[in-house]
């Protein structure tokens, strides 16, 4: 079973937060899941983990429509932050916009870090969506 | 005897006032009358020796067989000799006679002569009169005609009888000269003139149609005029002046005139000359209709009489450049704006105007109003825009249904794979109670969609004339609550009789949503005050919500504040619903909504109410 550090969980319907909790625990152990109900909590979380010299999570999973900060906005500022490791961001979304996917694709290739994009529904957590090396070697 | 009878004839004859000469057989002469001598310049006392074909010899002019004749033969004639001296012409006429003695028998010959340089002058004179009448009547092709009472004789002249295509010799009657006429009026008017003429001696002058004796109709212009003599009509003289091409020109001229005229006065078209100061020397019907005037108010003007200030400018400019390099501008989009403000747009052309000599004298102008041609595509345009606009707003809609509708069929089948799969029975019981909640979650995203499908397709909706503040009067009433609860403060200054034209059921809602906005998001530092006010703009009623609370970072989420599920503050009661509803409510009248906000000072919607339909 995979291991891993930290992982946060932004998104503003609880059904979907359970849900992944769920799906992570035959996949992964962590010890520090948590969910934030938009960008702007986990930001402001993500920023004082980085200035108390606390590890930033290894895996995010994104909502994109959300209240107050949505997942765009949450990524626009996240990739701007140094952090000085390769965080995976599994974008969750039910959206069939095509612009979403553009929109993807288009910060995907100016971001250090790994960035997924999966539609709604989830029914099981891939062990790519925890670890980005793998894909990578 | 003799010789003292021929001393006496010597000196009668000496003395003649009449120049006179007598010859003897031998051709000498025999004795002269000294005004004879002055003719011939003789000074010599002895004349025997004279010959008299030497004297003649000395002028000009002179038919020298003539002159023999005159003495072999004896016989009387008359011969001119010219004298020229000193470049002075003189013309003399002698008379030779045969001179008999007392037995009948010829002796000699008498010759007198005359100074005839008067006559001759007079007759050169004359000839070069007949001439030049010839001539002139040749080019002029007019003839003449005369008519004697007395003899009832009509002459022709030469070129008279050339026009009616008759032989010199001919000679009419009145009655053919007259008959020459085209029956009808033709011949009914020069016979009723020449009678008028002979009855009471009137003058007449008219262009008629005569058929030539080879039967061409041609135009003529027959005039007569009695003389009169003791007071009495002798005769009828006149001319007779073929004016055929003259009349041909005349009618081509005017025919091609009327053609011109026809053609530039019934053309759909603004046409109008103009000379070198840009002052209208001509303007067709339609630039009369347009500008409202008649043409010869319009003749002498320029364009800055008749046009607003800038437009005549431009236009002179226009004219300028045309006449300095003599390009036409074809089809130009031009804009006109009368002195009354009226605005037509034109295709408009100018050519410039050359006289025969290829000097610019003007210019020619020639406007098609496109008025209604560019209405239409600018209606045409706001169409397409409306349908861009609307097929927007559809693709976005349909892109949120699948989105809303896609995350809640997502929750239910991520929800009912752990069901099948769970054995724990708390943990059944709790994804049960998230299904029952995504049921009710997905109740009310319908609901909401449902809304939203209502306003969109129900933009037909009649819209009546609503008093404003009655609306906000119910409003204020159905909140009254939630009002006090929050010590909202409201000022309104609206009039009380002013009314919008509006869907009265989105009037309600958009008042609520705005007004319970207002108080949701309400700065914790102030006392919450509402402002509401109204602005006319053009054909516009603009209505205004301005409230001192929280604000919202317009430059962040301006493009997201009208869309739907967007939510900006962490209120729990914030659905995202409502501004998505006003807005559409809004444009479902044919209005607008707009918004502006200070962060932490407070926001402003302006909502306008679209007077015209």
């Amino acid at each position: 079973m995979k291991k891993v550090n930290s992982i946060y969980i932004i998104d503003d319907d609880p059904i979907t937060v359970f849900g992944i909790k769920k799906m992570l625990r035959p996949a992964a152990t962590c010890d520090d899941v948590q969910g934030f109900e938009n960008g702007l909590p986990a930001l402001n979380d993500l920023k004082r983990r980085l200035e108390e010299g606390i590890s930033v999570p290894d895996v995010i999973f994104l909502d994109i429509n959300m209240p107050i900060m949505d997942g765009w906005d949450f990524l626009e500022e996240f990739i701007t932050l140094d952090i000085p490791k390769k965080v995976i961001v599994n974008i969750i979304t039910s959206s069939i916009d095509p612009s979403d996917y553009q929109k993807w694709t288009e910060i995907r290739s100016k971001c250090q870090h790994h960035l997924n994009f999966k539609n709604k529904p989830l029914f099981k957590i891939e062990p790519s969506d925890l670890d980005a090396i793998d894909m990578a070697s | 005897m003799k010789a003292v009878q021929t001393d006496i004839h010597q000196y009668l004859l000496k003395q003649l006032p009449k120049a006179t000469a007598l010859v003897n057989m031998e051709q000498k002469l025999v004795g002269v009358s000294d005004s004879w001598s002055a003719v011939f310049d003789i000074s010599s006392k002895d004349i025997s020796k004279l010959s008299i074909q030497d004297l003649y010899a000395k002028h000009d002019k002179v038919d020298q067989k003539t002159l023999d004749r005159f003495f072999t033969k004896n016989k009387s004639g008359r011969l001119r000799h010219l004298k020229e001296e000193n470049g002075d012409e003189q013309w003399f006429e002698s008379t030779f006679t045969p001179w008999f003695d007392e037995k009948e028998n010829v002796v000699g010959t008498l010759i007198q002569i005359d100074d005839i340089s008067e006559e001759v002058k007079k007759e050169q004179e004359l000839e070069l009169y007949k001439t030049l009448h010839k001539t002139q009547s040749e080019v002029a092709k007019i003839g003449s005609w005369e008519y004697d009472i007395a003899t009832e004789q009509v002459s022709w002249c030469e070129q008279t009888k050339k026009i009616h295509q008759v032989p010199s010799s001919y000679q009419p009657t009145v009655a053919e000269a007259i008959a020459f006429y085209k029956q009808g009026y033709s011949r009914n008017k020069i016979s009723m003139l020449f009678h008028k003429a002979l009855k009471d001696g009137s003058s007449f002058n008219k262009k008629l149609v005569i058929v030539t004796k080879k039967g061409e109709e041609r135009w003529v212009m027959a005039a007569g005029k009695p003389i009169k003599k003791d007071g009495k009509i002798v005769k009828l003289f006149g001319t007779f002046q073929d004016v055929h091409d003259q009349v041909q020109a005349e009618t081509k001229s005017k025919e091609n005139q009327q053609l011109l005229t026809t053609l530039i006065n019934n053309i759909p078209l603004n046409v109008y000359i103009k000379d070198k100061d840009s002052r209208k020397i001509l303007v067709n019907k339609a630039e009369c209709e347009y500008l409202g005037k008649k043409a010869k108010d319009l003749i002498g003007k320029t364009d800055f009489e008749l046009y607003d200030a800038d437009i005549a400018q431009i236009s002179r400019e226009e004219d300028l450049e045309v006449m300095r390099t003599q390009k036409t501008i074809l089809g130009k989009e031009t804009m006109s704006i009368k002195k009354d403000g009226t605005i037509t747009n034109f295709l408009t052309s100018k050519i410039p105007l050359l006289d025969l000599e290829g000097t610019v004298t003007g210019l020619i102008g020639i406007s098609m109003d496109i008025t209604h041609l560019k209405k239409k595509e600018d209606q045409l345009r706001d169409l397409i825009n409306v349908t861009a606009v609307q097929n927007k707003k559809l693709i976005n809609f349909a892109h949120i249904v699948s989105h809303n509708l896609r995350s809640h069929t997502a929750n239910f089948s991520m929800l009912l794979e752990f069901l099948v799969k769970e054995d724990d029975e708390t943990e059944k019981e709790r994804i049960l109670a998230m299904l029952s909640q995504a049921s009710d979650n997905l109740m009310l995203t319908l609901s909401d969609l449902n809304q939203v499908v209502d306003i969109n397709t129900n933009i037909n909706l009649e819209k009546k004339s609503v008093k404003i503040n009655d609306v906000i009067h119910k409003v204020q009433q159905d909140l009254s609550t939630f009002l006090t609860k929050n010590q909202i403060e409201i000022k309104n200054t609206i009039p009380d009789d002013l009314s919008v034209l509006c869907v009265p059921a989105y009037l309600d809602s958009i008042v609520l949503n705005l007004m319970t906005n207002a108080v949701k998001y309400r700065s914790p530092d102030r006392k919450p005050t509402i402002t509401l006010s109204v602005k006319k703009h053009r054909k516009k009623i603009i209505l205004s919500f301005e409230d001192n609370g929280l604000g919202i970072d317009l430059e962040k989420h301006g493009k997201k504040l009208f869309g739907l599920y967007k939510t900006f503050h962490s209120r729990k009661d914030a659905r995202g619903l409502g501004l998505y509803i006003t807005k559409n409510q809004v444009e479902a009248m044919g209005g607008t909504i707009t918004v502006s906000s200070q962060v932490n000072k407070g926001t402003t919607f302006k909502v306008y109410f679209d007077e015209e339909s």
